[in-house]
Protein backbone atom coordinates (compact mmCIF):
# COMPACT_ATOMS: atom_id res chain seq x y z
CA UNK A 1 0.00 0.00 0.00
CA UNK A 2 1.49 3.23 -0.74
CA UNK A 3 2.19 6.03 1.94
CA UNK A 4 -0.49 9.24 1.06
CA UNK A 5 0.11 11.31 4.08
CA UNK A 6 3.54 11.54 5.31
CA UNK A 7 4.27 13.82 8.92
CA UNK A 8 7.91 13.57 9.06
CA UNK A 9 9.62 15.01 12.70
CA UNK A 10 7.02 17.60 12.66
CA UNK A 11 7.27 20.28 15.60
CA UNK A 12 5.12 23.69 15.99
CA UNK A 13 5.61 26.52 18.38
CA UNK A 14 3.81 29.58 19.46
CA UNK A 15 5.97 32.49 20.66
CA UNK A 16 7.77 30.11 22.56
CA UNK A 17 5.60 27.72 23.69
CA UNK A 18 5.36 24.03 21.56
CA UNK A 19 2.11 23.23 20.30
CA UNK A 20 3.07 20.05 18.64
CA UNK A 21 6.68 18.40 19.38
CA UNK A 22 8.61 15.84 17.18
CA UNK A 23 5.27 14.40 15.38
CA UNK A 24 5.96 11.32 13.18
CA UNK A 25 3.62 8.88 11.24
CA UNK A 26 2.60 7.94 8.53
CA UNK A 27 -1.17 6.75 6.09
CA UNK A 28 -1.72 4.55 3.95
CA UNK A 29 -4.06 4.50 1.47
CA UNK A 30 -7.61 3.81 2.32
CA UNK A 31 -6.95 4.30 5.87
CA UNK A 32 -9.30 5.83 8.37
CA UNK A 33 -7.40 7.82 11.00
CA UNK A 34 -9.07 8.87 14.52
CA UNK A 35 -6.96 11.76 15.46
CA UNK A 36 -7.55 11.82 19.51
CA UNK A 37 -6.95 13.67 22.46
CA UNK A 38 -7.66 16.21 25.35
CA UNK A 39 -8.29 20.05 24.13
CA UNK A 40 -4.70 21.42 23.48
CA UNK A 41 -3.62 17.95 22.77
CA UNK A 42 -2.31 20.16 19.21
CA UNK A 43 -4.79 17.95 17.19
CA UNK A 44 -6.23 20.84 14.96
CA UNK A 45 -2.65 22.34 15.00
CA UNK A 46 -1.39 19.02 13.34
CA UNK A 47 -4.67 18.87 10.55
CA UNK A 48 -3.63 22.44 9.87
CA UNK A 49 -0.22 21.46 9.35
CA UNK A 50 -1.15 18.14 7.53
CA UNK A 51 -3.04 21.06 5.18
CA UNK A 52 -0.11 23.47 4.83
CA UNK A 53 -2.45 25.86 6.42
CA UNK A 54 0.72 26.35 8.86
CA UNK A 55 4.21 26.18 8.72
CA UNK A 56 5.77 23.59 10.79
CA UNK A 57 8.52 25.24 12.91
CA UNK A 58 10.51 21.96 11.93
CA UNK A 59 9.87 18.72 10.10
CA UNK A 60 8.00 18.44 7.01
CA UNK A 61 4.66 17.02 5.30
CA UNK A 62 4.03 15.21 2.39
CA UNK A 63 0.92 14.61 0.69
CA UNK A 64 2.09 12.10 -1.80
CA UNK A 65 5.38 13.13 -1.50
CA UNK A 66 4.18 16.40 -2.41
CA UNK A 67 3.88 19.73 -0.79
CA UNK A 68 0.45 19.96 0.38
CA UNK A 69 0.15 23.83 -0.68
CA UNK A 70 0.36 22.74 -4.49
CA UNK A 71 -2.70 22.71 -6.67
CA UNK A 72 -2.27 19.58 -7.62
CA UNK A 73 -2.92 18.05 -3.81
CA UNK A 74 -6.02 20.98 -2.96
CA UNK A 75 -7.90 19.14 -6.10
CA UNK A 76 -7.29 15.71 -4.44
CA UNK A 77 -8.66 16.68 -0.95
CA UNK A 78 -11.74 17.23 0.97
CA UNK A 79 -11.35 19.33 4.20
CA UNK A 80 -14.37 20.43 7.21
CA UNK A 81 -12.49 22.78 9.27
CA UNK A 82 -13.34 24.12 12.81
CA UNK A 83 -14.59 27.54 12.95
CA UNK A 84 -15.20 27.88 9.83
CA UNK A 85 -18.65 30.02 8.93
CA UNK A 86 -20.25 29.48 5.58
CA UNK A 87 -20.48 32.36 3.11
CA UNK A 88 -23.75 34.06 3.88
CA UNK A 89 -26.41 36.02 1.38
CA UNK A 90 -26.00 32.47 -0.60
CA UNK A 91 -28.19 29.26 -1.15
CA UNK A 92 -26.99 26.14 -0.16
CA UNK A 93 -27.27 24.83 -3.66
CA UNK A 94 -25.14 28.17 -5.34
CA UNK A 95 -22.24 27.75 -2.76
CA UNK A 96 -22.09 24.52 -3.54
CA UNK A 97 -22.23 25.09 -7.65
CA UNK A 98 -19.64 27.23 -6.87
CA UNK A 99 -17.37 24.63 -4.87
CA UNK A 100 -18.28 22.04 -7.00
CA UNK A 101 -16.82 24.34 -9.99
CA UNK A 102 -13.24 24.87 -8.18
CA UNK A 103 -12.80 20.93 -8.64
CA UNK A 104 -11.38 19.10 -12.09
CA UNK A 105 -13.50 16.54 -11.45
CA UNK A 106 -16.43 17.61 -9.21
CA UNK A 107 -19.21 15.04 -7.77
CA UNK A 108 -22.68 14.88 -9.03
CA UNK A 109 -25.10 17.29 -7.00
CA UNK A 110 -27.47 13.90 -7.19
CA UNK A 111 -24.66 12.01 -5.05
CA UNK A 112 -23.81 15.21 -2.70
CA UNK A 113 -27.06 15.32 -1.02
CA UNK A 114 -27.67 11.70 -1.10
CA UNK A 115 -24.22 11.44 1.26
CA UNK A 116 -24.67 14.47 3.37
CA UNK A 117 -28.79 13.66 3.69
CA UNK A 118 -29.35 17.42 2.34
CA UNK A 119 -32.86 17.88 1.44
CA UNK A 120 -34.50 19.96 -1.38
CA UNK A 121 -35.77 22.62 0.98
CA UNK A 122 -32.35 23.09 2.58
CA UNK A 123 -30.75 23.59 -0.84
CA UNK A 124 -32.78 26.68 -1.38
CA UNK A 125 -32.72 28.13 1.72
CA UNK A 126 -29.44 30.87 2.58
CA UNK A 127 -26.63 29.54 4.42
CA UNK A 128 -27.44 31.86 7.11
CA UNK A 129 -30.66 30.35 8.11
CA UNK A 130 -30.15 26.91 8.59
CA UNK A 131 -29.44 25.29 11.96
CA UNK A 132 -26.14 24.24 13.62
CA UNK A 133 -26.31 20.48 12.30
CA UNK A 134 -27.63 21.31 8.57
CA UNK A 135 -24.23 24.13 8.65
CA UNK A 136 -22.63 20.74 9.19
CA UNK A 137 -24.21 18.95 6.59
CA UNK A 138 -23.12 21.72 4.51
CA UNK A 139 -19.65 21.90 5.29
CA UNK A 140 -19.59 18.06 4.78
CA UNK A 141 -20.71 18.87 1.43
CA UNK A 142 -18.24 21.11 0.82
CA UNK A 143 -15.23 18.84 1.99
CA UNK A 144 -16.84 15.92 -1.06
CA UNK A 145 -17.64 18.48 -3.82
CA UNK A 146 -14.32 17.36 -5.53
CA UNK A 147 -14.77 13.78 -5.31
CA UNK A 148 -11.72 14.05 -2.59
CA UNK A 149 -9.20 11.33 -2.34
CA UNK A 150 -8.03 12.39 1.01
CA UNK A 151 -10.55 13.81 3.87
CA UNK A 152 -9.19 15.87 6.73
CA UNK A 153 -12.14 16.24 9.25
CA UNK A 154 -11.63 18.02 12.55
CA UNK A 155 -14.49 17.74 14.46
CA UNK A 156 -17.01 17.05 11.65
CA UNK A 157 -19.83 16.27 14.06
CA UNK A 158 -19.94 18.97 16.45
CA UNK A 159 -23.21 20.78 16.73
CA UNK A 160 -24.87 17.87 14.18
CA UNK A 161 -27.96 15.82 16.10
CA UNK A 162 -28.94 12.60 16.03
CA UNK A 163 -30.05 12.01 12.47
CA UNK A 164 -27.51 14.12 10.90
CA UNK A 165 -24.58 12.20 12.98
CA UNK A 166 -25.83 8.97 11.69
CA UNK A 167 -25.78 9.54 7.94
CA UNK A 168 -22.52 11.70 8.50
CA UNK A 169 -20.60 8.29 9.61
CA UNK A 170 -22.96 5.74 7.34
CA UNK A 171 -21.53 8.11 4.04
CA UNK A 172 -17.73 7.85 5.50
CA UNK A 173 -17.90 4.03 5.37
CA UNK A 174 -19.52 4.04 2.16
CA UNK A 175 -16.85 6.39 1.40
CA UNK A 176 -14.38 4.66 2.90
CA UNK A 177 -15.16 1.35 1.50
CA UNK A 178 -14.45 3.14 -1.98
CA UNK A 179 -10.66 3.64 -0.67
CA UNK A 180 -10.53 7.17 0.14
CA UNK A 181 -8.28 7.79 3.28
CA UNK A 182 -9.46 9.56 5.80
CA UNK A 183 -8.17 11.47 9.06
CA UNK A 184 -10.73 12.93 11.87
CA UNK A 185 -10.43 13.75 14.88
CA UNK A 186 -13.92 13.57 17.33
CA UNK A 187 -14.83 13.94 21.39
CA UNK A 188 -16.77 10.72 20.74
CA UNK A 189 -15.77 7.22 21.68
CA UNK A 190 -18.25 5.56 19.91
CA UNK A 191 -17.83 7.05 16.93
CA UNK A 192 -13.99 5.70 16.79
CA UNK A 193 -15.17 2.20 17.04
CA UNK A 194 -17.86 3.07 14.11
CA UNK A 195 -15.21 4.31 11.87
CA UNK A 196 -11.98 4.29 12.62
CA UNK A 197 -9.60 1.83 11.53
CA UNK A 198 -6.53 3.13 13.28
CA UNK A 199 -6.30 5.70 16.34
CA UNK A 200 -3.37 8.03 17.08
CA UNK A 201 -3.43 9.93 20.15
CA UNK A 202 -1.62 13.50 21.33
CA UNK A 203 -1.29 14.62 24.62
CA UNK A 204 0.71 17.58 24.94
CA UNK A 205 1.60 18.20 21.60
CA UNK A 206 2.98 14.50 21.44
CA UNK A 207 2.16 11.17 19.99
CA UNK A 208 1.23 8.60 22.71
CA UNK A 209 -0.70 6.26 21.30
CA UNK A 210 -0.67 4.86 17.70
CA UNK A 211 -2.94 1.38 18.05
CA UNK A 212 -6.04 -0.32 16.52
CA UNK A 213 -9.65 0.98 17.97
CA UNK A 214 -9.73 -2.73 19.65
CA UNK A 215 -6.10 -2.13 21.48
CA UNK A 216 -7.86 1.30 22.05
CA UNK A 217 -11.45 0.90 23.67
CA UNK A 218 -9.47 -1.94 25.98
CA UNK A 219 -7.50 1.05 26.98
CA UNK A 220 -9.89 4.21 27.24
CA UNK A 221 -13.48 1.76 27.40
CA UNK A 222 -14.48 2.93 30.58
CA UNK A 223 -17.07 1.94 31.86
CA UNK A 224 -19.13 3.60 34.56
CA UNK A 225 -21.15 1.83 37.22
CA UNK A 226 -23.41 4.51 39.31
CA UNK A 227 -26.25 3.68 41.79
CA UNK A 228 -27.64 5.17 44.23
CA UNK A 229 -27.74 4.61 48.49
CA UNK A 230 -29.22 5.96 51.52
CA UNK A 231 -26.31 4.92 53.73
CA UNK A 232 -23.15 7.06 54.20
CA UNK A 233 -20.18 4.86 52.92
CA UNK A 234 -16.45 6.06 53.10
CA UNK A 235 -14.75 5.58 49.67
CA UNK A 236 -12.91 2.85 51.15
CA UNK A 237 -15.66 0.38 51.07
CA UNK A 238 -15.80 0.34 47.14
CA UNK A 239 -11.91 -1.05 47.74
CA UNK A 240 -11.50 -4.08 45.68
CA UNK A 241 -14.08 -3.32 42.64
CA UNK A 242 -10.80 -2.60 39.84
CA UNK A 243 -12.11 0.64 39.89
CA UNK A 244 -9.96 3.17 38.49
CA UNK A 245 -11.90 6.25 40.17
CA UNK A 246 -14.66 6.57 42.52
CA UNK A 247 -16.91 9.86 43.30
CA UNK A 248 -19.58 10.23 45.71
CA UNK A 249 -22.34 12.69 45.23
CA UNK A 250 -24.67 12.69 48.32
CA UNK A 251 -26.68 9.42 47.55
CA UNK A 252 -25.06 8.79 44.21
CA UNK A 253 -22.01 6.88 43.80
CA UNK A 254 -20.45 6.97 40.56
CA UNK A 255 -17.46 3.90 39.47
CA UNK A 256 -15.05 4.07 36.56
CA UNK A 257 -13.93 0.78 35.99
CA UNK A 258 -12.25 -0.90 32.90
CA UNK A 259 -14.25 -4.21 33.41
CA UNK A 260 -17.49 -3.68 34.64
CA UNK A 261 -18.47 -7.17 35.00
CA UNK A 262 -16.12 -8.06 37.48
CA UNK A 263 -16.66 -4.46 39.49
CA UNK A 264 -20.51 -5.29 39.44
CA UNK A 265 -19.74 -9.19 40.73
CA UNK A 266 -17.32 -7.88 44.01
CA UNK A 267 -20.21 -4.44 44.50
CA UNK A 268 -23.17 -7.30 44.49
CA UNK A 269 -20.65 -9.51 47.20
CA UNK A 270 -20.61 -6.50 48.74
CA UNK A 271 -24.21 -6.77 49.87
CA UNK A 272 -24.49 -2.87 50.19
CA UNK A 273 -27.61 -0.88 50.66
CA UNK A 274 -27.78 -0.04 46.99
CA UNK A 275 -30.46 0.83 44.31
CA UNK A 276 -31.12 1.48 41.10
CA UNK A 277 -27.60 0.38 39.52
CA UNK A 278 -26.69 1.30 35.76
CA UNK A 279 -23.59 0.40 33.92
CA UNK A 280 -22.64 3.29 30.86
CA UNK A 281 -19.70 3.57 28.48
CA UNK A 282 -17.45 5.96 30.14
CA UNK A 283 -17.11 9.21 28.06
CA UNK A 284 -13.13 10.02 26.31
CA UNK A 285 -13.14 12.98 27.83
CA UNK A 286 -13.20 10.69 31.45
CA UNK A 287 -9.95 8.05 29.90
CA UNK A 288 -8.60 11.89 29.12
CA UNK A 289 -8.23 12.91 32.41
CA UNK A 290 -6.90 9.27 33.66
CA UNK A 291 -4.56 9.54 31.20
CA UNK A 292 -3.39 12.73 31.97
CA UNK A 293 -3.82 12.56 35.80
CA UNK A 294 -1.50 9.14 35.57
CA UNK A 295 2.02 10.37 33.83
CA UNK A 296 2.86 6.92 33.62
CA UNK A 297 0.06 5.61 30.83
CA UNK A 298 2.74 7.31 28.16
CA UNK B 1 -12.00 30.85 -16.37
CA UNK B 2 -15.14 29.35 -15.26
CA UNK B 3 -14.24 29.90 -12.32
CA UNK B 4 -13.53 33.68 -12.09
CA UNK B 5 -17.30 33.43 -13.83
CA UNK B 6 -19.06 31.46 -11.53
CA UNK B 7 -17.41 33.71 -8.46
CA UNK B 8 -18.16 36.96 -9.98
CA UNK B 9 -21.63 36.06 -10.86
CA UNK B 10 -22.26 35.55 -7.07
CA UNK B 11 -20.23 37.67 -5.79
CA UNK B 12 -22.62 40.31 -8.11
CA UNK B 13 -25.96 38.52 -6.55
CA UNK B 14 -24.84 38.64 -3.33
CA UNK B 15 -24.11 42.60 -3.62
CA UNK B 16 -27.62 42.87 -4.74
CA UNK B 17 -29.19 40.95 -1.57
CA UNK B 18 -28.12 43.14 0.44
CA UNK B 19 -30.57 45.72 1.78
CA UNK B 20 -27.71 48.11 2.97
CA UNK B 21 -26.05 48.31 -0.34
CA UNK B 22 -29.99 48.66 -1.70
CA UNK B 23 -30.55 51.51 0.49
CA UNK B 24 -26.95 53.55 0.90
CA UNK B 25 -26.22 52.45 -3.33
CA UNK B 26 -29.30 53.23 -5.31
CA UNK B 27 -32.22 54.64 -3.33
CA UNK B 28 -30.02 57.46 -1.51
CA UNK B 29 -28.25 58.91 -4.00
CA UNK B 30 -32.05 59.29 -5.76
CA UNK B 31 -33.31 60.64 -3.37
CA UNK B 32 -30.52 63.06 -3.35
CA UNK B 33 -31.13 63.63 -6.67
CA UNK B 34 -34.67 64.13 -6.43
CA UNK B 35 -34.19 66.61 -3.24
CA UNK B 36 -31.40 68.78 -4.76
CA UNK B 37 -33.49 69.12 -8.07
CA UNK B 38 -36.69 69.34 -6.94
CA UNK B 39 -37.32 70.51 -3.64
CA UNK B 40 -34.59 72.40 -2.53
CA UNK B 41 -33.68 74.40 -5.57
CA UNK B 42 -30.54 76.01 -4.90
CA UNK B 43 -28.96 79.18 -7.23
CA UNK B 44 -26.53 77.81 -9.21
CA UNK B 45 -26.75 79.54 -12.65
CA UNK B 46 -27.57 77.18 -15.48
CA UNK B 47 -30.51 74.87 -13.95
CA UNK B 48 -29.95 72.74 -17.08
CA UNK B 49 -26.40 72.26 -16.33
CA UNK B 50 -26.32 71.78 -12.37
CA UNK B 51 -28.58 69.15 -12.86
CA UNK B 52 -26.35 67.00 -15.16
CA UNK B 53 -23.74 67.66 -12.78
CA UNK B 54 -25.71 66.97 -9.99
CA UNK B 55 -26.21 63.62 -11.61
CA UNK B 56 -22.51 62.53 -12.11
CA UNK B 57 -22.30 63.57 -8.53
CA UNK B 58 -24.80 61.31 -7.28
CA UNK B 59 -23.56 58.51 -9.50
CA UNK B 60 -19.97 59.01 -8.49
CA UNK B 61 -21.69 59.35 -4.51
CA UNK B 62 -23.05 55.69 -5.03
CA UNK B 63 -19.86 54.25 -6.80
CA UNK B 64 -17.72 55.40 -4.63
CA UNK B 65 -19.34 54.13 -1.42
CA UNK B 66 -19.82 50.52 -3.08
CA UNK B 67 -15.83 50.63 -3.62
CA UNK B 68 -15.40 51.42 -0.22
CA UNK B 69 -18.16 49.68 2.12
CA UNK B 70 -18.62 46.62 0.31
CA UNK B 71 -15.37 45.12 -0.33
CA UNK B 72 -13.44 45.94 2.73
CA UNK B 73 -16.63 44.62 4.70
CA UNK B 74 -16.82 41.35 2.76
CA UNK B 75 -12.98 40.87 3.19
CA UNK B 76 -12.82 41.51 6.67
CA UNK B 77 -15.83 39.07 7.50
CA UNK B 78 -15.02 36.43 5.19
CA UNK B 79 -11.39 36.55 6.56
CA UNK B 80 -12.64 36.36 10.14
CA UNK B 81 -15.21 33.96 9.74
CA UNK B 82 -12.94 31.63 8.55
CA UNK B 83 -13.83 31.48 4.99
CA UNK B 84 -10.86 32.72 3.48
CA UNK B 85 -8.91 29.73 5.45
CA UNK B 86 -11.57 27.42 3.94
CA UNK B 87 -10.82 28.47 -0.01
CA UNK B 88 -7.11 27.67 0.69
CA UNK B 89 -7.47 24.19 1.07
CA UNK B 90 -9.62 24.45 -2.34
CA UNK B 91 -7.73 24.59 -5.31
CA UNK B 92 -8.65 27.83 -6.05
CA UNK B 93 -5.89 30.56 -6.08
CA UNK B 94 -6.07 33.86 -3.72
CA UNK B 95 -5.53 35.69 -6.92
CA UNK B 96 -8.46 34.24 -8.89
CA UNK B 97 -10.92 34.90 -5.34
CA UNK B 98 -9.58 38.72 -5.41
CA UNK B 99 -9.95 39.52 -9.05
CA UNK B 100 -13.29 38.22 -8.85
CA UNK B 101 -14.74 40.08 -5.88
CA UNK B 102 -13.07 43.29 -8.04
CA UNK B 103 -14.71 41.47 -11.33
CA UNK B 104 -18.05 41.22 -9.40
CA UNK B 105 -18.11 44.51 -7.73
CA UNK B 106 -17.72 46.39 -11.17
CA UNK B 107 -20.48 44.41 -12.80
CA UNK B 108 -22.76 45.95 -9.49
CA UNK B 109 -21.23 49.14 -10.24
CA UNK B 110 -22.06 49.37 -14.31
CA UNK B 111 -25.50 48.30 -12.93
CA UNK B 112 -26.13 51.39 -10.49
CA UNK B 113 -24.56 53.57 -13.29
CA UNK B 114 -27.28 52.40 -15.61
CA UNK B 115 -30.14 52.62 -12.68
CA UNK B 116 -29.27 56.27 -11.66
CA UNK B 117 -28.16 57.60 -15.09
CA UNK B 118 -31.54 56.14 -16.43
CA UNK B 119 -33.46 57.54 -13.38
CA UNK B 120 -32.16 61.18 -13.16
CA UNK B 121 -32.32 60.96 -17.00
CA UNK B 122 -36.50 60.20 -16.65
CA UNK B 123 -36.89 62.74 -13.59
CA UNK B 124 -35.34 66.02 -14.81
CA UNK B 125 -35.26 65.37 -18.81
CA UNK B 126 -31.88 65.09 -19.05
CA UNK B 127 -30.37 65.31 -22.60
CA UNK B 128 -26.96 64.33 -23.48
CA UNK B 129 -25.38 63.14 -26.22
CA UNK B 130 -24.66 59.26 -26.18
CA UNK B 131 -20.83 60.08 -26.60
CA UNK B 132 -20.94 62.06 -23.53
CA UNK B 133 -23.05 59.53 -21.29
CA UNK B 134 -20.92 56.42 -22.06
CA UNK B 135 -17.76 58.27 -21.33
CA UNK B 136 -19.20 59.66 -17.89
CA UNK B 137 -20.10 56.19 -17.00
CA UNK B 138 -16.99 54.64 -17.96
CA UNK B 139 -14.85 57.10 -16.00
CA UNK B 140 -17.51 56.46 -12.86
CA UNK B 141 -16.66 52.95 -13.65
CA UNK B 142 -13.02 53.31 -13.90
CA UNK B 143 -11.93 55.69 -11.43
CA UNK B 144 -13.30 54.18 -8.71
CA UNK B 145 -10.43 51.79 -9.13
CA UNK B 146 -8.75 54.41 -5.93
CA UNK B 147 -11.72 53.61 -3.96
CA UNK B 148 -11.62 49.83 -4.56
CA UNK B 149 -8.20 50.05 -3.50
CA UNK B 150 -9.29 51.47 -0.16
CA UNK B 151 -11.58 49.24 0.45
CA UNK B 152 -8.55 46.58 0.03
CA UNK B 153 -6.67 48.58 2.71
CA UNK B 154 -9.84 48.24 4.92
CA UNK B 155 -10.35 45.02 4.08
CA UNK B 156 -7.12 44.30 6.35
CA UNK B 157 -8.62 45.24 9.23
CA UNK B 158 -9.10 42.44 12.13
CA UNK B 159 -12.51 43.61 13.18
CA UNK B 160 -15.81 43.86 11.34
CA UNK B 161 -17.20 46.75 13.66
CA UNK B 162 -13.90 49.02 13.48
CA UNK B 163 -13.99 48.29 9.60
CA UNK B 164 -17.71 48.91 8.99
CA UNK B 165 -17.35 52.03 11.07
CA UNK B 166 -13.96 53.60 9.84
CA UNK B 167 -15.62 53.25 6.17
CA UNK B 168 -18.76 54.84 6.55
CA UNK B 169 -16.86 57.99 8.39
CA UNK B 170 -14.45 58.13 5.46
CA UNK B 171 -17.02 57.88 2.91
CA UNK B 172 -18.76 60.80 4.28
CA UNK B 173 -16.00 62.45 4.75
CA UNK B 174 -15.14 62.13 1.34
CA UNK B 175 -18.82 62.89 -0.11
CA UNK B 176 -18.65 65.95 1.76
CA UNK B 177 -15.38 67.45 1.11
CA UNK B 178 -15.63 66.08 -2.33
CA UNK B 179 -18.10 68.47 -3.10
CA UNK B 180 -20.42 65.45 -4.28
CA UNK B 181 -23.90 66.98 -2.38
CA UNK B 182 -22.53 70.36 -2.51
CA UNK B 183 -20.73 72.73 -5.25
CA UNK B 184 -17.43 72.96 -3.99
CA UNK B 185 -17.97 77.07 -4.45
CA UNK B 186 -20.53 76.84 -1.46
CA UNK B 187 -17.64 75.00 0.98
CA UNK B 188 -15.02 76.96 2.73
CA UNK B 189 -12.25 79.04 1.19
CA UNK B 190 -9.66 76.52 2.94
CA UNK B 191 -11.40 73.31 1.67
CA UNK B 192 -11.50 75.01 -1.72
CA UNK B 193 -7.66 75.27 -1.84
CA UNK B 194 -6.88 71.56 -0.69
CA UNK B 195 -10.15 69.97 -2.87
CA UNK B 196 -8.13 68.86 -5.50
CA UNK B 197 -5.49 66.72 -3.35
CA UNK B 198 -8.91 64.99 -2.57
CA UNK B 199 -9.52 61.47 -4.39
CA UNK B 200 -13.11 62.04 -4.29
CA UNK B 201 -13.33 65.61 -5.54
CA UNK B 202 -11.12 64.64 -8.39
CA UNK B 203 -13.15 61.21 -8.85
CA UNK B 204 -16.11 63.42 -9.60
CA UNK B 205 -14.70 66.42 -11.23
CA UNK B 206 -13.73 64.07 -14.00
CA UNK B 207 -17.10 63.57 -14.89
CA UNK B 208 -18.03 67.09 -14.48
CA UNK B 209 -15.93 68.08 -17.12
CA UNK B 210 -17.35 65.19 -19.09
CA UNK B 211 -20.50 66.43 -19.67
CA UNK B 212 -19.26 70.46 -20.19
CA UNK B 213 -17.86 68.61 -23.10
CA UNK B 214 -14.07 68.70 -21.65
CA UNK B 215 -11.59 65.90 -20.74
CA UNK B 216 -10.64 65.06 -17.50
CA UNK B 217 -7.46 67.17 -16.16
CA UNK B 218 -4.57 65.32 -16.39
CA UNK B 219 -3.78 66.42 -12.49
CA UNK B 220 -6.72 65.08 -11.70
CA UNK B 221 -6.32 61.40 -13.20
CA UNK B 222 -2.61 61.50 -11.47
CA UNK B 223 -4.08 62.45 -7.82
CA UNK B 224 -6.24 59.21 -8.55
CA UNK B 225 -3.43 57.11 -9.12
CA UNK B 226 -1.08 58.32 -7.28
CA UNK B 227 -4.12 57.29 -4.00
CA UNK B 228 -4.20 53.94 -5.83
CA UNK B 229 -0.50 53.09 -5.65
CA UNK B 230 -0.53 53.99 -2.10
CA UNK B 231 -3.71 52.82 -1.21
CA UNK B 232 -2.52 48.81 -2.74
CA UNK B 233 0.60 49.39 -1.34
CA UNK B 234 -0.42 50.04 2.53
CA UNK B 235 -3.04 46.92 2.14
CA UNK B 236 -0.02 44.75 0.60
CA UNK B 237 2.14 45.77 3.81
CA UNK B 238 -0.10 45.30 6.03
CA UNK B 239 -1.14 42.00 4.89
CA UNK B 240 2.43 41.05 5.07
CA UNK B 241 2.63 41.70 8.37
CA UNK B 242 -0.51 39.69 9.30
CA UNK B 243 0.86 37.05 7.66
CA UNK B 244 4.32 36.90 9.47
CA UNK B 245 2.29 36.29 13.04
Amino acid sequence: MTTIIDCMAVGKSFKGKSAVKDLSFQMKKGEVVALLGPNGAGKSTTIQMLLGLMEPSVGRVTISGQNPKLKAVRERIGVMLQEVRLLDTVTVKEILQLVRGYYPRPLSMEQLTRLTGLDESSLNTRTEKLSGGQKQRVSFALALAGNPDMLFLDEPTTGMDAIARKTFWKSIRELAERGTTIIFTTHYLDEVEVAATRVLMMNHGELIEDATPAMMKKKLGMQRISFLTDAVYRPETYQGLAATDIRIDGKKVTILTGNADHSLKILYALELEISEVTVNRGTLEEAYSQLTDSPEVS
Amino acid sequence: MKILWNECWLEALRVFRNRYFIFWSLIMPIVFYVFYTKVMVQDVGDPKLWEKHLLMSMAAFSVMGSSIMTLGLRLVQERNQGWTTYLKTTPVSGAVYFIAKMAGQTSVHIFTISVIFTSGGLINGISMPAIEWITAGMWILIGAIPFLALGGLIGTMKKSDTASGVSNLIYLALAVTGGMWMPMEFMPKLLQQVAQWIPSYQYAAGAWSIIRGEAPGLVGILVLIAYTVVFMILSIQRRRMQEAI
